[in-house]
């Protein structure tokens, strides 16, 4: 382990960075029609609940990584191979979010540069302030954390203004039962963006305050939960449920709507930020456990020694995972929840816990 | 040695990352489009009308000093099958990209919208990036989409500007007449509870004439575009206009009056008493009574006396709830007209089967499919009008109660 110390409310802004991250941008949940807010809402107790058998796996080994601790708990080689296992999932996750973040810079801005020339930008900055450590990471977050809640305020307001939210389109609610909406949740925003928590399972031991964890990680949830809901609200109640659902960005959508007093108009850069924003603190975040786990697994020293190579297997994910962005997507709600967020976020973590426990218990007698 | 070559390489890498020369489009190699016309020629095909702006004529206000000599704006035409065809054709013509990001106007043929609707048209603008679906889409009535864009307009340099301008600010002040977005339209099309409808224009004066400078040296400018009437859809399709108060009365159930003018007959006098509207709130609402679904109009709105042709004694409370129990029944007048008028064409363009998807999901679902044929047109509305005199602005009564 680096000897790095984040204070709580450095990792606050990186969670809630990461949450809003490439889930702001899309539409998410949109499933259960115009009740896509609740499941995010519900979306986020799961979260809430996941991060709980996140955080008490932490608690009982708090000095170690999730990568060393899977060993203690299941034994060396199985625990090895699982920890593997893990790194590689979150290299192909930090994969999907950068080929998420360039494909829709490319759809919206730069159409004609080619979609390598795009993520070897992104990737090539992230690996330079993921070598520099976690605590860069973190204090990059705290300032771009204020910079993008005051946009999010000032758009919020430039929205409000503008006069085009008309909350009757979330109406009827519930129109078809609880059914669709649990079964987005449970499908989707449950995984995306909350279950990806886990990644933070990585990053909680640098915490210099350890039994702040748990509040930090539940305002976190909440906030980031709360943020989507409004965003999706707005998404909802602006663009109506139809054009929500066939945009590929809804939240651009809704930002080009604003239209106060004559010149407060086509602000898409805000749009911009975000994502720019957004995907760098998520794909870094991702690229760092897998950096520091691989190399914990491995016993490599310096850790940062792996960025670059990581880095290169990041970008190289992301060019091949998908020949065209809706094949991508479709990959994204179909087989990725189930092939490997559903394992890696819900069932390995509850068998880790269900096994700590019983080894802990043992100890005690 | 190798520390230069580091420093070398990283030089040459700036220049190839930093430079952001990728796609890069210089301002005079860009056509900035300021408004699109769309017709139908004979065989079928599209005909897209471009207006072009010529940036070094419109600067200098509309004395016309410091700008350029000639028009501000210039038009194209190309034919094609869809509307990528018709745009990258355009390039036989025009020597620069063109660049949507200011395309304000979409205008459409009322020929054109009867005979191919605006289903096969809208998906192109919808799915651009560059082109906004927030821009303003119009239907032109007893006019070529084409006549239209070409011609020129006197204050506003830029035509597209000026119908626009007109739209927005007729909405404001007069209330027949609504600016409608391609967003709107599209989001009115995949609504099963409420069809689109489209503001009109047409040309006073002939097309050929607006479109040469002679037209607007003179006072009034021989050739002019000018609001007429609203277009109902139904199925994508036009299929009927509505004018004046019908119009107004669609504009009033839609709840998008800002100010308008209200006049009501007094002792044998035609529209003798103005009242002016300054603001409203219309709520329309669907119930059940008896299993059976009724639709409502509710409006409230408040307002001053504008204008008084015959002696009336303003003083009196009584005499001004008398008066508002007349404009009440107007403004109902008016909007049941508007009702009526849609239900023949058998469209809800009022969103009244959004009204009963809100308060009935379960009924909703059943009727949906044929709400516009048999249920809404069907429908018993009722309309109610709340109406108050607020003010009667500087003066009580009419300086004709003393004249008489």
């Amino acid at each position: 382990m680096e000897k790095v110390k984040i204070t709580p409310y450095q990792l606050f802004a990186l969670i809630l960075l990461f949450e809003l991250g490439s889930a702001l941008l899309v539409a998410i949940g949109i499933e259960a029609k115009q009740d896509a807010w609740i499941v995010i809402l519900l979306g986020m107790i799961g979260g809430l609940l996941l991060f709980f058998v996140f955080y008490r796996l932490y608690c009982f080994y708090p000095d170690c990584l999730p990568t060393e601790y899977i060993q203690k708990i299941m034994g060396k080689g199985l625990g090895k191979s699982v920890a593997f296992l893990y790194m590689m999932y979150n290299v192909y996750v930090a994969a999907r979010v950068l080929r998420d973040f360039g494909a829709m810079l490319l759809t919206f801005a730069y159409i004609e540069t080619p979609l390598f020339i795009a993520n070897t930008l992104m990737i090539l900055v992230i690996v330079y302030s993921v070598s520099k450590g976690i605590e860069v990471l973190a204090r990059t977050g705290e300032l771009f954390l204020v910079f993008i809640y005051f946009l999010a305020g000032s758009g919020v307001l430039l929205v409000l203004f503008s006069g085009v939210v008309d909350l009757h389109n979330l109406q009827p609610v519930l129109e078809n039962g609880w059914k669709p909406i649990v079964k987005a949740t449970v499908k989707e925003t449950i995984y995306f963006p909350f279950g990806e928590l886990i990644v933070f399972s990585m990053i909680m031991p640098y915490l210099r305050d350890s039994k702040k964890i748990r509040n930090v990680g539940i305002i976190g949830v909440i906030v980031s939960g709360i943020s989507l809901m409004l965003v999706m609200v707005f998404n909802l109640s602006i663009l109506g449920v139809n054009l929500t659902a066939r945009s590929q960005f809804p939240l651009l959508s809704t930002i080009q709507t604003i239209h106060v007093a004559d010149f407060l108009e086509r602000l898409d850069v805000y749009f911009m930020i975000a994502l720019i924003v957004g995907g760098f603190f998520k794909i870094s975040i991702f690229l760092y456990a897998a950096v520091i786990g691989t190399a914990n697994i491995c016993n490599i020293k310096p850790a940062s020694r792996l960025t670059y190579p990581l880095g290169l297997v990041v970008l190289f994910i992301s060019m091949t995972m998908a020949s065209n962005f809706p094949e991508h997507l479709k990959e994204g709600i179909r087989v990725v929840p189930l092939l490997l967020h559903l394992p890696f976020q819900i069932i390995f973590p509850l068998l880790l816990l269900g096994l700590a426990f019983w080894k802990n218990r043992k100890k005690t007698n | 040695m190798k520390r230069y070559m580091a420093v070398f390489l990283l030089l040459i890498m700036s220049l190839t990352f930093l430079s952001g020369c990728w796609s890069k489009k210089e301002l005079n190699d860009l056509a900035l489009v300021s408004a699109v016309g769309l017709d139908l020629d004979k065989q079928g095909r599209f005909v897209g009308t471009f207006q072009f702006i010529n940036p070094g004529n419109v600067t200098g206000g509309f004395q016309g000093g410091g700008g350029g000599q000639g028009n501000a704006v210039s038009v194209y035409s190309s034919k094609g099958d869809n509307m990528d065809e018709v745009s990258r054709r355009m390039s036989t013509k025009v020597s620069r990209n063109l660049y949507y990001a200011h395309a304000n106007l979409v205008v459409i043929s009322d020929e054109l919208a009867k005979k191919k609707g605006v289903l096969p048209i809208l998906d192109a603008f919808d799915r651009d990036a560059t082109f906004r679906n927030t821009a303003t889409i119009v239907i032109a009535h007893h006019v070529k989409a084409a006549d239209l864009v070409k011609t020129l307009t006197a204050i506003d340099k830029i035509p597209a500007n000026k119908m626009i301008k007109l739209l927005r600010f007729s909405e404001r002040v007069w209330g027949g007449t609504m600016n409608v977005m391609i967003m709107d339209v599209i989001r009115d099309l995949t609504d099963d509870g409420k069809q689109p409808v489209i503001s009109g224009f047409n040309l006073k004066g002939s097309g050929e004439t607006g479109k040469t400078t002679q037209s607007i040296m003179q006072t009034t400018p021989e050739s002019a575009p000018q609001i007429g009437g609203l277009a109902l859809f139904k199925g994508g399709k036009l299929t009927g206009w509505l004018y004046g108060s019908q119009a107004r009365g669609v504009v009033w159930t839609l709840n998008k009056i800002k100010k308008t003018d209200i006049n009501l007959s007094k002792k044998g006098k035609k529209e003798a008493i103005a009242f002016e509207v300054i603001r409203q709130n219309t709520k329309i609402s669907a119930f059940k009574i008896d299993g059976e679904t009724h639709l409502k109009v509710k409006v409230d709105t408040e307002g001053n006396i504008g204008e008084t042709k015959v002696p009336v004694n303003l003083k009196d409370p009584m005499v001004i709830k008398q008066l508002e129990d007349g404009f009440e029944k107007v403004i109902e007048k008016e909007i049941t007209s508007a009702i009526t008028a849609a239900q023949k064409k058998k469209t809800d363009i009022f969103g009244f089967g959004d009204a009963v998807h809100r308060s009935q999901p379960k009924t909703w679902k059943r009727i949906s499919d044929k709400w516009d044929d048999t249920y809404f047109a069907k429908a018993k509305v009722e309309v109610e009008a709340d109406a108050f005199v607020r003010r009667t602005a500087l003066r009580n009564n009419s300086f004709l109660s003393d004249v008489e």
